[in-house]
Parts: structure tokens; C-alpha cells; sequence
């Protein structure tokens, strides 16, 4: 029943998230072919624009899915909708005036908390693999072929690297006043500095430049490397992004068991 | 009588402020307890504290013999303890048949044949969203969750808050009835009228601490207005008596409140060659305006 109403909660803004990944990876298809013509006429011409990884973006299919959904727009999006999803608790039913009701249950502050964040992951999940369907579909219209293993081995990479930013937000939810206000300051606290992170390392390694920043370019962590495998997943990475969502979900439990309502 | 509630020094303080200081509590079993005091006065700081909502700054207490201060056995309490909390609030989204079914699924002792029947004399609509509900169905609703749970503790913040005459009298009559089947009932409440109708044991707070705990029947037997015409005026202190809770002289005329040992006080004020002494009962309304001001 915890599940069912912690659903009820977030439908509205699990189906947003569907329209919005929607728009994303149909927008993405339906550019390949205008990007890529683009690209080859650039490639071609002695004075144009000449990246190293233009070769790939006009051949491999797979790389630009990769390219522009799993390192780039879909997993902004993806990241935007997790963090929404995590958007709730008793903190925030203490605005509403219900948490009195919701704690006059049987039912630790625990169990609210792990009930709320594991629908917040399966609709992170769902979320994924809907895009894999819009992509399918798309490609398929667009008569282009693309491995669905990779897309999958990327999708699995994004969210077992994204539980992190389900667990940061929620701790944040946790920690800040106000009801909307704490939404709009985790957005900006956990959103600029990962945005502005990966536009950044994105620009360096288009430029063949490496710096200390790249320890910190968790979107890049979520997108590994375009040809994912067992020996090229970013093992460590993750790793440390457990250790540290798990450490965020200590934080939180500690803390939501302190508090008065 | 085996408690059902005791604290222990119980304390709350909230920075500076001190909302419960030093309480010392006892509801026993298949009592009907009525907690009154002002507001401010430390009622639903105590009442969460009993649930596990808050945490006492200090002292102990336990609920069915569970600690209230350990978070499981504060799961443990919840079990088996309907709460009614003042703000009447619910999750708006849901219709009554979804908070029905969503409350339900955590009681196995859940009462479906009271549902049934509050539901129809309540005049509930199963389809129509919380948020679409007016104040007084709201509280009725929500008083039907804390009822159907079957429960063998009942603790009630401000019932009857918003609700009808109607409903009240409805109300009681509920209260009245699953404590005949053996719940506790523990309630705070302004309304004493409704207090002096249902409670068999009273516990009056104020300023977070605890200023009167009788049974109701020992206070509407014991506790007496006593007035008294002396021929000459008398000194208050003449009048200070154990039982006297209040003295107040206007000339030769001197109006007592007592709460226990009356006729030894009746003797004494006769002695002091009272023209005349009436002996008048108080009414708990009286009772709880004369505590609350006394300390004032």
C-alpha cells in the first residue's frame, strides 16, 4: 500500500517524464539524417570543421544514439525526472498537514522512506526503457540499425550510476525549508554543477585535453564509454558512486529519524 | 488497573520554550481519559511524544508497555493505538474508498461492519476525493479510520473539532460505545461539555504541567463552591485550609473553592461565625478556568 501511494504521488510526474523522453529521442532520430549530412559535408571540405569523432557520428548509428542520448540529452532529462521522482516524503506531508495521519501508522519513518525511493527507482527504471521502445521504433521508421545489447548494457550503466542523484536529491528534500523551495534549490544545487561539468569535460576531450575536473564529470561516469562492455564499464566509478549513495542514504535515515514533526 | 499511558518526567522543550515540563502521567485500561488544558498548554506535544512523532528532550514513558522513545517499540505502540490527530488532514488525491483500503491494510483488527455503518451514517460518498470533501465530512472521515481500527487504545486530539452538534452527539456515542467493548479512550479536548459527558477520569496541564488528575466522578463529588457571610470581614489567611484551592474575599463576604475535604472547611468556616454558608457544586468548566487562572 506504500508502493500504491507513493505511485498515486508521482504518476503525474512519471508521465511527464514519458512525454518528455518521447520528445527527446524522437527529436534526436528525426535529426540523424540532417546532423549526419551536415557533418559528412564539413568532413569533406578542407576548410570545414574537422573533430575526431566525426568520422564515427557519420558511420556508426550507434554512437550517435550514444553520443546524443546516453551522454548528452536523454540522461538530462533522465537525471531531471529520477531527481522529481525521489520529490516527496514526510518532511514535505508536514507542509501538507498529513504527516500526523501518515505517522499514526504502523509504519517506520524507514519504511516510508525506502517505500517512496524504491518507486522513485523503478519509475526511473520504466522511464529507461521506454526510450528504448521510442528508440527502436524511431530507428526502425528511419531504417537504421543499432545494437540493442549496447543500449541496454548504457541504459543499465545510467541508472546503476544514477541511484546517486535519487539519493543526493532526496537527502537535500530532507535537509532544506519550504516545500517547492527545497525542489527548486536541489534542482539548482545538484543541475548546475552537473551540467555545467558536462558541457565542459565534453568540450576538453573534444579538444584532446585532460584535467582534475574529469574526476567529478558524473554525467560522463552515467554515459561510459559508447562501447560499453564487462572490461570497459567504469567499474571504480561505480563503485564509489555506491559507496557514496549509500553513505547519502545513512545520512538521510539518521536524520529523518531526529526530526519532530 | 493495569496503565495503558505513563510518563515519567516527561519534558519537551523546543529551544527556549518549554512545552512539557516534567510529566507525570496515568491512563489506566478501559478508562474513558479526558486531557484538557489551553492552548499552548503541552497536550499535543505529549500526545506526539506518546506516538513517537517527537522525541522527549527528557524523562520516560511508555504506552502498552512499550518505550515511547525507541523508534521500534514506538512502531510497536502505533500497532495498536488509533490516532486522531487535530489537524484533520488527509491525503487529498485519494477518494474515501482509496483511504479506506490504504488505512485498513495496515490493521488486521480492522472493524469492517463499524466501517460499514459510519460510513452510512456519516453519509461518506466511497467516490468523491478527499479534497472535495467540506471540513466537517473531513473530520467525519477521518474520525472513521481511528475508530475502524480496532484498536485497543484510542487517542484523540480535539475529536470534535468542526463538527455539527449532530455529529458530536454521534461522536460520543461512538466514544462511549468501543469504550463499553473495552478501548481505552484518550482525548483532549476544549469542548468540556463533552468531556463531562463521556470522561470517567480527568487530567488537566497546564504550561506543560500536569495541575489536576481525578476521576471525573471524584470531582463532581468532591470539588464545592463554599460561600460564607462573616458579620465582620476575615483575613484570607484565616481560610487557608487543606482542600481550599482558592479564596477570594469581597468584604464581609468570602467565596471558597474546595476540592476535597468540604465539610471539615464547612466546620471550620461555621467556627469562624459565618452568618450563612452555602455549598454549591462546581461544574468542571469552573474547575478548569480557576487551575488555569490560579497559575496565571
Amino acid at each position: 500500500m506504500l508502493l500504491y501511494k507513493a505511485w498515486i504521488e508521482t504518476r503525474v510526474r512519471f508521465a511527464s517524464g514519458l512525454i518528455a523522453v518521447a520528445i527527446v529521442c524522437i527529436f534526436q532520430i528525426e535529426q540523424h539524417a540532417w546532423l549526419v549530412a551536415m557533418w559528412a559535408r564539413e568532413w569533406a571540405d578542407p576548410k570545414g570543421y574537422h573533430f575526431s569523432w566525426m568520422p564515427l557520428g557519420i558511420h556508426e548509428y550507434g554512437w550517435y544514439l550514444w553520443h546524443y542520448l546516453y551522454d548528452n540529452y536523454l540522461q538530462q532529462v533522465w537525471a531531471l525526472f529520477a531527481i522529481l521522482f525521489a520529490f516527496g516524503g514526510l518532511i514535505r506531508e508536514r507542509s501538507g498537514g498529513t504527516v500526523l495521519f501518515s505517522l499514526g501508522l504502523p509504519v517506520s519513518r524507514r519504511r516510508w522512506l525506502f517505500s517512496r525511493l524504491a518507486v522513485a527507482l523503478l519509475e526511473s527504471i520504466a522511464l529507461s526503457m521506454f526510450a528504448i521502445v521510442v528508440v527502436v521504433i524511431g530507428s526502425a521508421i528511419i531504417h537504421q540499425t543499432f545494437s540493442l545489447q549496447q543500449m541496454l548494457l548504457h541504459t543499465a550503466l545510467m541508472i546503476a550510476a544514477g541511484v546517486f542523484l535519487i539519493a543526493f536529491g532526496n537527502l537535500c528534500y530532507t535537509l532544506f525549508p519550504g516545500n517547492y523551495l527545497s525542489l527548486v534549490l536541489t534542482l539548482v544545487l545538484l543541475g548546475a554543477p552537473y551540467l555545467w561539468l558536462q558541457t565542459y569535460m565534453q568540450h576538453m576531450r573534444y579538444l584532446g585535453r585532460s584535467t582534475w575536473l574529469g574526476y567529478f564529470d558524473f554525467a560522463h561516469a552515467m554515459a561510459g564509454p559508447w562501447q560499453l562492455n564487462w572490461s570497459s564499464a567504469p567499474w571504480l566509478t561505480l563503485l564509489l558512486t555506491w559507496t557514496l549513495t549509500a553513505a547519502l542514504l545513512a545520512v538521510t535515515v539518521v536524520h529523518g529519524d531526529r526530526i519532530d514533526y | 488497573m493495569t496503565a495503558v499511558i505513563e510518563t515519567e518526567s516527561l519534558k519537551k522543550t523546543y529551544g527556549k520554550h518549554e512545552a512539557v515540563r516534567g510529566l507525570n502521567l496515568c491512563v489506566e485500561a478501559g478508562s474513558v481519559c479526558a486531557f484538557l488544558g489551553q492552548n499552548g498548554a503541552g497536550k499535543s506535544s505529549t500526545i506526539k511524544m506518546l506516538l513517537g512523532m517527537i522525541h522527549p528532550t527528557s524523562g520516560t514513558g511508555r504506552v502498552l508497555g512499550h518505550r515511547i522513545d525507541k523508534e521500534s517499540e514506538s512502531l510497536l505502540i502505533r500497532q495498536n493505538v488509533a490516532f486522531v490527530a487535530e489537524d484533520k488532514r488527509l491525503y487529498d488525491y485519494m477518494t474515501v474508498a482509496q483511504i479506506v483500503r490504504f488505512t485498513k491494510s495496515f490493521f488486521p483488527g480492522w472493524k469492517r461492519d463499524l466501517e460499514q455503518r459510519l460510513l452510512a451514517q456519516f453519509e461518506l460518498p466511497l467516490d468523491r476525493k478527499v479534497r472535495q470533501l467540506s471540513k466537517g465530512m473531513r473530520t467525519k472521515l477521518t474520525l472513521l479510520l481511528g475508530f475502524a481500527r480496532g484498536c485497543e487504545l484510542l487517542i484523540l486530539d480535539e475529536p470534535t473539532e468542526g463538527l455539527d452538534p449532530v455529529a458530536i452527539e454521534d461522536v460520543l456515542q461512538i466514544v462511549v460505545s468501543l469504550a463499553a467493548q473495552g478501548t481505552t479512550v484518550f482525548f483532549s479536548s476544549h469542548q468540556i461539555a463533552e468531556v463531562e459527558q463521556v470522561a470517567d477520569h480527568v487530567l488537566m496541564i497546564d504550561r506543560g504541567q500536569l495541575v489536576l488528575d481525578a476521576p471525573m466522578d471524584q470531582v463532581k463529588e468532591e470539588y464545592r463552591h463554599i460561600h460564607a457571610v462573616f458579620p465582620e470581614p476575615v483575613e484570607e489567611r484565616d481560610l487557608r485550609l487543606p482542600g481550599v484551592e482558592k479564596v477570594q474575599t469581597e468584604g464581609r463576604t468570602v467565596s471558597l473553592t474546595a476540592s476535597h475535604n468540604v465539610d471539615s472547611i464547612v466546620a471550620h468556616v461555621r467556627m469562624l461565625r459565618a452568618r450563612s454558608v452555602d455549598v454549591l457544586p462546581v461544574s468542571l468548566k469552573e474547575i478548569f478556568l480557576e487551575k488555569v487562572r490560579a497559575r496565571g
